[in-house]
């Protein structure tokens, strides 16, 4: 590493802590309406990220809609019948999605690749079919209230928990994509025999990844369920869920914490224009979003950035070797 | 693996004996659902094993060869089964159009990327049709829908055998162009083997674009009959989609026959679920079981498909 990278790395430093700042000043300065956006951005951001640190592994989940509904409905359950106190909700919907999510995987990540894929993508509406017609516990199909929400609803406090919860989803997707985690992730996306012949107990780890981060969809769900006091089956197990986030981490870049972060942000503040100009349509803009990307620009953003720093530098250096 | 379908074959026939005694129509109502469903589900057999994409949009094309029937209907005040030629060539049309413009491009790249593709297609597809015609259902007031049949005391619903004749000409067909036709034997060479059928001369675009585009044609036939027996709305294919890959899953790749035979088990045993009192909620369940079973069996057996 030299000198000019060690600078521009304290430039990013330097940008991540006026950002984080930023966002967490972000209350003091704007008007309600901007803060549910922000919360909203927020909820896709960790939904986004969450879907990342799984595809890091090659395994595409389409349950971001599945788990994010059945972690709301654990929180408004878990409220209703045993008092469970609104913030902790958030722990046992985490809890009690992986555990579900943790089932699934180690029967549907045997076979993997569009099998796993397609079983997720039918995971929202199992869960909704099954919420449906409990009726007698759920509610049915006009769902339930949650008797009381985190911090009565309070604007500044929810987005604060949110903003809490942001933050360690970056901190664990990060961990992720340092630790040891990483390596053996990666290894088994790029070349499952190698990995399995290194050592590498693919199937557990998938498992593994595969409960944290979908309960990290069921404490979103959870949190969302939190702020706005009910679920209902078509509400809360909504494909657009599963849609919006992965047209934002694809737009932003697979593979790392801040593709998705970046594709949150740009889309999080279009999308919220957009709805202004076209209220039933404008989700057509995320399908087209992630064709397009898929077709012209599948490493995203900042991926495509990365990209074109590095062949910069690589023409300035002249040396080969780095990429 | 014989001696199985044997005993699977000789398993059947005492059940289908029991639903028969206990509810004649159950039996009946299951292989009308099992004829819609082979009906949707061996066109996406088809792409699966010759092309070797799995189309997560296939449901929501079937959704928007409906809505182009019944948008002829309206339009042109006729019966929308006159739509079923014109509509079976507009989704051949836009079968050529979005495998040469998406599909192609990815078809030699990773999977997850042409999953990830075709679910977005499949979210275009909903909300372009979510935009125009709104989610409000629509069905239009046929009556020789609910054309029905009498047989000793029993009486059911005959107008949906039209999708299980549906099924059995389409199998029919597709079995001939596979065996019979020169382009249908490249296709099967393609299924079985790219590299090989690539360096003996066929053209794989060509016959990939044709497959595709035969099978977003089927589609459109059967989205027109689905449209005068069902309501119709942005979502109603997703579903489909679903319900087909389990098949095509238990079926294995390139097994068009027992696609048709688990039709027949997802048809029947959704409507024996559906004749039980109070359960019928929990049919929409089955396909899931199906997939979870199929995966189970899959894994434990060593192979992966």
């Amino acid at each position: 590493m030299n000198r000019a990278t060690t600078g521009a790395s304290r430039r990013v430093i330097a940008i991540c802590i006026a950002a984080a700042v930023l966002t967490a000043g972000f209350p003091l300065f704007a008007g309600p309406y901007a803060q549910t956006i922000a919360r909203s951005i927020l909820t896709y951001m960790m939904l986004a990220i969450s879907w990342d640190m799984l595809i890091r592994s090659g395994q595409l989940s389409f349950g971001i809609a599945g788990f994010f509904g059945l972690g709301g409905y654990t929180a408004a359950i878990t409220a209703k019948y045993l008092g469970v106190p609104p913030i902790l909700t958030l722990l046992v919907a985490a809890l009690v999605v992986g555990l579900v999510a943790a089932l699934i995987g180690m029967v549907v990540l045997r076979l993997r690749g569009m099998y796993f894929a397609i079983v997720t993508l039918a995971l929202a509406e199992i869960f909704r079919i099954v919420m449906h017609n409990w009726s007698g516990f759920t509610g049915g199909a006009s769902g339930m209230l949650l008797p009381r929400t985190a911090f009565n609803g309070d604007s500044t406090a929810t987005y604060a928990m949110m903003l809490v919860m942001t933050a360690v989803v970056i901190a664990l997707s990060e961990w992720f994509r340092r630790g040891r985690v990483h390596y053996a992730l990666t290894a088994i996306r790029d070349n499952e025999i190698g990995a399995m012949s290194a050592g590498i107990d693919i199937y557990r780890y998938l498992i593994v990844v595969f409960a944290v981060t979908s309960a990290i969809q069921g404490a979103v769900g959870a949190g969302y369920a939190q702020l706005f006091g009910f679920v209902t089956p078509e509400s809360s197990f909504n494909v657009n869920v599963t849609l919006v986030p992965l047209a934002m981490a694809l737009l932003g870049g697979m593979y790392g914490t801040w593709g998705p972060v970046v594709g949150t942000v740009l889309l999080g503040v279009l999308g919220e224009y957009l709805k202004l100009i076209v209220p039933y349509g404008h989700l057509l803009v995320y399908g087209i979003i992630i064709v397009l990307v898929i077709l012209g620009m599948p490493a995203g953003i900042v991926g495509t950035v990365q990209r074109s720093f590095k062949n910069g530098r690589r023409s300035r250096v002249a040396a080969g070797g780095v990429e | 693996m014989k001696r199985l379908r044997v005993a699977l074959a000789a398993g059947a026939v005492p059940i289908a004996l029991v639903i028969f005694l206990w509810r004649p129509t159950a039996l009946i109502y299951g292989l009308q659902r099992a004829g819609l469903y082979a009906s949707i589900a061996l066109p996406m057999a088809l792409v699966l094993g010759i092309v070797h994409i799995v189309n997560l949009a296939h449901g929501e094309l079937l959704m928007v060869a409906a809505y182009l029937s019944y948008a002829g209907a309206r339009a042109f005040g006729i019966d929308p089964l006159f739509a079923l030629l014109p509509t079976t060539i507009v989704m051949c049309a836009l079968g050529v159009l979005l495998y040469r413009l998406t599909i192609s491009r990815t078809v030699d790249g990773p999977e997850l990327n042409q999953l990830i593709l075709t679910f977005g297609i499949a979210m275009v597809f909903g909300q372009t049709v979510n935009l125009i015609a709104t989610s409000q259902p629509r069905k239009l007031g046929l009556e020789y829908v609910s054309a029905s049949a009498t047989v000793g005391e029993i009486s059911f619903g005959t107008y949906d055998f039209v999708f299980v004749a549906l099924a059995l000409l389409s199998f029919s067909a597709l079995h001939l162009f596979l065996k019979r036709t020169r382009l249908g034997q490249a296709a099967t060479a393609l299924g079985q083997n790219p590299r090989g059928a690539r360096i003996v001369g066929i053209d794989v675009q060509r016959t990939y674009t044709i497959v595709f585009a035969l099978s977003v044609g089927l589609l459109g036939i059967v989205g027109t009959f689905f449209m005068t027996r069902f309501s119709i709305f942005p979502t109603v294919g997703g579903s489909y989609s679903m319900r087909s890959f389990a098949l095509v899953a238990m079926a294995g790749i390139g097994n068009l026959p027992m696609v048709v035979v688990g039709s027949v088990v997802l048809g029947v045993a959704e409507a024996v679920i559906q004749a039980i009192p109070g359960a019928g909620g929990w049919a929409p369940l089955v396909f899931f079981a199906l997939i979870i079973l199929t995966i189970l069996v899959r894994s434990f057996r060593g192979g992966r498909a």
